[in-house]
C-alpha cells in the first residue's frame, strides 16, 4: 500500500472493512481481518486493541454495544459515517492507483 | 484461571490501571479465544504486542491535560530525584535533612506544588548553605563525609551555584505550578528506583584523579529516561516530553559550566548526548504525519 499523507494504514484499513458488515467484538474483526486479507494481515491482540482504541478516539467507529459473555464484559463497536467514508476514499484511491498498472496499455 | 490466563494477565500490567479495570477482562477473552487448546505460554507476538500496546496506552494516557502544566510537573520531578540523590549517600550524617528532601520528593510526586515548595525550599537553602561553607539552621560540620555509595563528601564537585541552580529550578517550576492551581498529576512510584541509581558513584570508569568524575549508574540512569521521553514524543506527538528533558538539561548545563575549566571529550561527549536526546524529543513530535489517521 502506497503511503501518502490522506490514506490510513493497513490494518486500520482492514479493520474498517471488517466492520462495514455490521458491528464485531474485538475476537470476530481479528478473524475477519484474516480472511479479508488472505492471512497476511495478522495484528496482536494488543495491536488490534490500539487500532481500535484509536479509531474510536477519532470517531472513525464507535462501541455499539456491550454484552457480558463468561463473566467478562465484550464491547461491538460499528463502523461511523466518518469511518464510512473514509474508508471508500481509500478504497477509490487505491483502486484509480491499481488501475494505472493493472488496466490494458495503448500503444 | 489457567496458566495461560495467569501469564496474560501478567503482561496485561504494562496496560495503565484504569485501563485494566475497563478492558482487561475483554482483552483476555480475546487472546484465549485466540490460543490452541493445549498452550498454557503466551505466543511471543501476543506478548510483545501486549506490552508495546500497554505502553502505548500508558503514553496516550499520559499525553492528556495541559502539556507545559505536566511538562514543567515532569521537569521538577526529575530535578526534585536529583537533588535527593545528592544527599542521599550523606543519610547518615544528615537524616532529618534527607528525610526532607524526600518528602519535598514525595509532595512533587503526590501533585501537591504547596507543600512541596516549603520543603524543597527549607532543604535548598541548608543544601547552599552546605555547599557554601555557611552556617544556617543546624550545626554541620564540612565536609560531609559520605555513609554509602560514593566515596566523595558532601558537593565536593559543585559549588553552591550548582546546588542552588538545581532547587531554583524545582522552586520556579513549583510556583508556576502554584499559580496555576490546582493539584498536579499524580506521579508513578518508579521514580523512586532512579533515586540511588542516580546517587550511586560507580562503577568507577574514568582516569583517577578526575576533576569531576561522571557516575556510570547516574549516566545510563538519564539516558535511558531521556530516551523513554524521545519514544514518548514520538509515539503522543506532543511536546510535554520534550519540556520536561529542557528543564532537566538546565541543570546538567549548570553543571558543565562549573567545570568548563577541567572538561575533557568524554564529559563533552556526555552532555552531547543528552542535549541530542532532549532535541529529538523536542523534534519528533513534529515529523510528518504518515496517514491521516496517525
Amino acid at each position: 500500500m502506497p503511503r501518502g499523507t490522506s490514506e490510513v494504514s493497513e490494518p486500520m484499513y482492514f479493520v474498517l472493512a471488517a466492520l462495514r458488515g455490521g458491528p464485531l467484538h474485538g475476537h470476530a474483526i481479528s478473524k475477519s481481518i484474516q480472511e479479508l486479507s488472505g492471512g497476511r494481515v495478522r495484528p496482536s491482540v494488543g495491536t488490534l486493541y490500539g487500532i481500535l482504541e484509536r479509531l474510536n478516539e477519532r470517531g472513525v467507529i464507535a462501541v455499539d454495544r456491550e454484552e457480558t459473555v463468561n463473566g467478562r464484559n465484550r464491547r461491538y463497536f460499528r463502523i461511523t459515517d466518518t469511518g464510512q467514508a473514509l474508508v471508500e476514499a481509500e478504497a477509490r484511491r487505491m483502486y484509480e492507483v491499481a488501475s494505472l498498472v493493472l488496466r490494458p496499455t495503448t500503444t | 484461571m489457567t496458566a495461560l490466563e495467569r501469564r496474560y494477565r501478567m503482561l496485561l500490567i504494562a496496560y495503565p490501571r484504569t485501563y485494566r479495570a475497563a478492558h482487561g477482562d475483554e482483552l483476555i477473552d480475546v487472546l484465549l479465544a485466540s490460543a490452541r487448546p493445549t498452550q498454557s505460554v503466551p505466543a511471543v507476538r501476543e506478548a510483545l504486542g501486549l506490552v508495546l500496546g500497554g505502553v502505548r496506552s500508558r503514553i496516550a494516557h499520559l499525553a492528556t491535560g495541559s502539556a507545559w502544566v505536566d511538562g514543567v510537573h515532569l521537569g521538577v520531578t526529575a530535578v526534585s530525584a536529583a537533588n535527593l540523590a545528592a544527599l542521599l549517600p550523606y543519610a547518615g550524617v544528615l537524616p532529618w535533612w534527607t528525610l526532607l528532601s524526600a518528602l519535598a520528593m514525595f509532595a512533587v510526586l503526590r501533585g501537591r506544588p504547596r507543600t512541596a515548595f516549603a520543603l524543597t525550599a527549607l532543604t535548598g537553602a541548608k543544601a547552599v548553605a552546605v555547599a557554601g561553607g555557611w552556617a544556617l539552621f543546624d550545626l554541620t560540620l564540612i565536609p560531609v563525609a559520605p555513609t554509602f555509595m560514593t566515596g566523595d563528601f558532601l558537593f565536593q564537585r559543585g559549588g553552591p551555584f550548582t546546588v542552588a541552580l538545581g532547587y531554583a529550578i524545582v522552586l520556579l517550576g513549583l510556583l508556576a505550578l502554584v499559580w496555576r492551581g490546582g493539584p498536579a498529576r499524580v506521579r508513578s512510584w518508579w521514580w523512586w528506583p532512579v533515586v540511588p541509581a542516580i546517587a550511586w558513584a560507580g562503577p568507577a570508569w574514568m582516569p583517577d584523579g578526575a576533576p569531576y568524575a561522571l557516575s556510570l549508574s547516574r549516566m545510563a540512569v538519564e539516558v535511558a529516561v531521556l530516551g523513554l521521553a524521545v519514544m514518548a514524543a514520538w509515539l503522543a506527538r506532543d511536546p510535554r516530553w520534550a519540556l520536561a528533558s529542557g528543564i532537566y538539561l538546565l541543570v546538567a548545563l549548570g553543571e558543565l559550566g562549573s567545570h568548563a575549566d577541567a572538561l575533557t571529550r568524554q564529559y563533552v561527549a556526555y552532555w552531547g548526548v543528552l542535549v541530542l536526546l532532549t532535541l529529538a524529543a523536542a523534534i519528533v513530535p513534529y515529523r510528518p504525519r504518515r496517514h491521516c489517521l496517525d
